[in-house]
C-alpha cells in the first residue's frame, strides 16, 4: 500500500467514523475537532480493519502519542512495511 | 430532619402514551393505552407467551453530534431526550450546570441490552478476531450508569452522580435521593430519572417466572389490568422520565415556574425473598413515607400506585395501602395506560401525577372492570374525576425487595 493510498483510506475513515471532513495534516485533532480518547481506540480499530492484521500491545502503545493526521499516515506506513503489506 | 425545601421546576418524559405533555394529557384524558404487539427482536421474540409491550412507537427528532452519539446505546437516547428537554426547559444557565451544584440522578435496569448483546455474540463466536471488535465503546454504552454519565457529558454537569440500578426503583429512587441531595444542601439542584430501551430479555425473565399477561394477547390495549379480576400479569413498557429538582430559594429567585413541591421519600428493603411483594415492609414503606413528609394518612389525596397487574403484587399493594391511608385518597394504577417501563415507572408516573395535578383531574386506573375483591377495600379511580390533587404518593416497588414511597405536593 503506498503512502497516497493510505492516506485516502485514513481520510475516508474520518469523514466516514468520525464525521471529520477534510482535516489539515497538522490539525491537533484533540484541540481542532474534539478528537479523545475513545476515537484514538476506536481508530485503532479501524487501522486493524484495514490493514486485515492485529496490532500487538506495544504497537498500539506507540500510537497514543500521535496527535495529527500526519502522525497516523506516517504510524500506518510504518506498520505496512513493517509487515510487508 | 428538616432541611431546605425541594421544588421540581421541569419535568419530561418518552412514554408509550406520548411524548409531549398535551399527548399524554390527551391519552389519559381519552383513555387511550399505548400497549402493542410484542415487536420481533429475532431472538427470544417468538419464545414469549406474553406477546404484548408498552411500546414507544413514534418518530423522535434526536439531534445529537457524533461526539456524544459514539457513547450512547438506545438507552442513553432516550436520557439524554429527556434531559435535554428539562434543562431547556428549566432556563438553567451553562454556569450553573458546570458548577458543580448541578448533579445527576439517573439509571436504567441494566445499561444497553441492545449492545450487550452484541458483545454477547462476539464472545461466544470465539474466535481472537471477533474479540478484538468489541469496541471501546461498548463497555460506555452498557454500563449500568450509562444514562447518567451520557447526560453529565452531554452537558457539562460536574456535581455528583447517582446511578441507581435497583430495577422497578430505579427512577423513584433517583428522585428519592435527589431530593435528599437537595434537602441537605449537598447539590442545589439535581436532575433525576430513569430510562430503558425496548428489549425482550426482561419480558422473558418475567414470562419464565409466570408474571407476565399472556390473555391478552390479540388484544393487548386491554392489559395489564392493575386490580382488576381478570388481570394476568404485567406489560413489560419502554421509556424515560427526567425531572429537574431545586432548592426553593434558588428556584423562586431566578423566576423559576414550580410544577411542585417533593415534601418526603421513604425507601426500605423487605429483608427477605427477592421476587415476593412483602406485606408487612411496603406497608412500613408507606408509613415511613409519611412521616418523612410530616404528613397525616388524610392528607394525601392521590396515590399512585406500583399496581403491575399480577396476581398477588396488587392484593399486597391494596392491603398495605388499605392499612395505612383506609380508603380516603383516590388510588390509580398509571401502568393500565403503557404498562411496566421498569427502571423508569417512578419518573413517568411522578411526570403523569404532576400533569394531573395540575390540570386538575383524575385518570381512573384503565382496564380496571371489576375490582378483584381482594383488592376492592380501596378508593379506586373508576372514571375521570374533575377535581384538585393537592398531595400525592408516588409508590414502586422492585426485585430485590427494595420499596419507596414519593410524597408530592402542589405548589400554590
Amino acid at each position: 500500500m503506498t503512502r497516497e493510498e493510505i492516506t485516502l483510506k485514513i481520510l475516508d475513515i474520518f469523514r466516514r467514523e468520525f464525521e471529520i471532513v477534510d482535516p489539515g495534516f497538522e490539525d491537533d485533532l484533540r484541540e481542532t475537532f474534539g478528537f479523545d480518547s475513545v476515537d484514538a481506540i476506536e481508530l485503532l480499530l479501524e487501522i486493524e480493519k484495514l490493514l486485515c492484521l492485529e496490532l500487538t500491545h506495544e504497537e498500539k502503545k506507540m500510537a497514543m502519542e500521535i496527535r495529527n493526521i500526519r502522525q497516523i499516515i506516517d504510524y500506518v506506513e510504518r506498520m505496512v512495511k513493517k509487515r510487508n503489506l | 430532619m428538616t432541611g431546605r425545601r425541594v421544588v421540581i421546576t421541569a419535568c419530561s418524559a418518552i412514554t408509550p402514551i406520548g411524548h409531549t405533555r398535551a399527548e399524554i394529557l390527551e391519552s389519559l384524558r381519552r383513555g387511550v393505552s399505548g400497549v402493542k404487539p410484542l415487536r420481533e427482536d429475532h431472538l427470544l421474540s417468538q419464545y414469549i407467551h406474553s406477546q404484548v409491550f408498552g411500546t414507544v412507537d413514534y418518530p423522535i427528532e434526536y439531534d445529537f453530534k457524533r461526539t456524544y452519539r459514539k457513547t450512547m446505546g438506545p438507552v442513553a437516547y432516550y436520557a439524554c431526550q429527556v434531559a435535554k428537554e428539562v434543562l431547556e426547559q428549566s432556563g438553567l444557565t451553562r454556569e450553573f450546570m458546570t458548577s458543580g451544584r448541578l448533579g445527576v440522578a439517573f439509571g436504567s435496569t441494566h445499561g444497553s441490552p441492545t449492545v450487550q448483546r452484541e458483545i454477547y455474540k462476539t464472545f461466544f463466536g470465539g474466535s481472537r478476531h471477533e474479540f478484538s471488535a468489541i469496541g471501546a465503546v461498548d463497555y460506555l454504552k452498557s454500563m449500568v450508569h450509562t444514562t447518567a454519565v451520557n447526560i453529565t457529558r452531554m452537558f457539562g454537569i460536574t456535581g455528583r452522580v447517582i446511578s441507581s440500578g435497583t430495577a422497578c426503583t430505579t427512577s423513584s429512587q433517583s428522585i428519592g435521593y435527589g431530593y435528599e441531595m437537595v434537602k441537605f444542601g449537598m447539590q442545589d439542584a439535581m436532575l433525576c430519572g430513569g430510562a430503558d430501551e425496548y428489549d425482550t430479555t426482561t419480558v422473558a425473565v418475567f414470562d419464565n417466572l409466570l408474571a407476565c399477561s399472556t390473555a391478552f394477547n390479540d388484544r393487548p390495549q386491554c392489559t395489564p389490568r392493575p386490580f382488576d379480576v381478570n388481570r394476568d400479569g404485567l406489560v413489560v413498557g419502554e421509556g424515560a422520565g427526567a425531572l429537574l429538582l431545586e432548592e426553593y430559594e434558588q428556584a423562586k429567585r431566578r423566576g423559576a415556574p414550580i410544577l411542585g413541591e417533593v415534601i418526603g421519600f421513604a425507601c426500605n428493603n423487605n429483608g427477605g425473598d427477592l421476587i415476593l411483594p412483602n406485606l408487612a415492609g411496603i406497608t412500613e414503606t408507606l408509613r415511613i413515607g409519611l412521616r418523612e413528609a410530616a404528613l397525616a394518612a388524610d392528607q394525601v389525596d392521590f396515590i399512585s400506585a406500583h399496581a403491575t397487574g399480577t396476581k398477588m403484587g396488587d392484593i399486597i399493594e391494596a392491603q398495605a395501602i388499605h392499612a395505612v391511608y383506609g380508603a380516603g385518597p383516590f388510588v390509580t394504577g398509571l401502568k393500565g395506560y403503557m404498562g411496566h417501563t421498569m427502571s423508569t415507572c417512578g419518573a413517568i408516573e411522578t411526570i403523569l401525577t404532576l400533569y394531573m395535578m395540575q390540570e386538575g383531574f383524575i385518570a381512573p386506573t384503565l382496564n380496571l372492570e371489576e375490582p378483584d375483591q381482594r383488592c376492592a377495600m380501596i378508593r379506586h379511580t373508576r372514571s375521570l374525576e374533575q377535581r384538585q390533587i393537592t398531595t400525592a404518593a408516588i409508590q414502586n416497588f422492585a426485585f430485590g425487595g427494595v420499596n419507596t414511597s414519593l410524597l408530592i405536593k402542589r405548589f400554590a
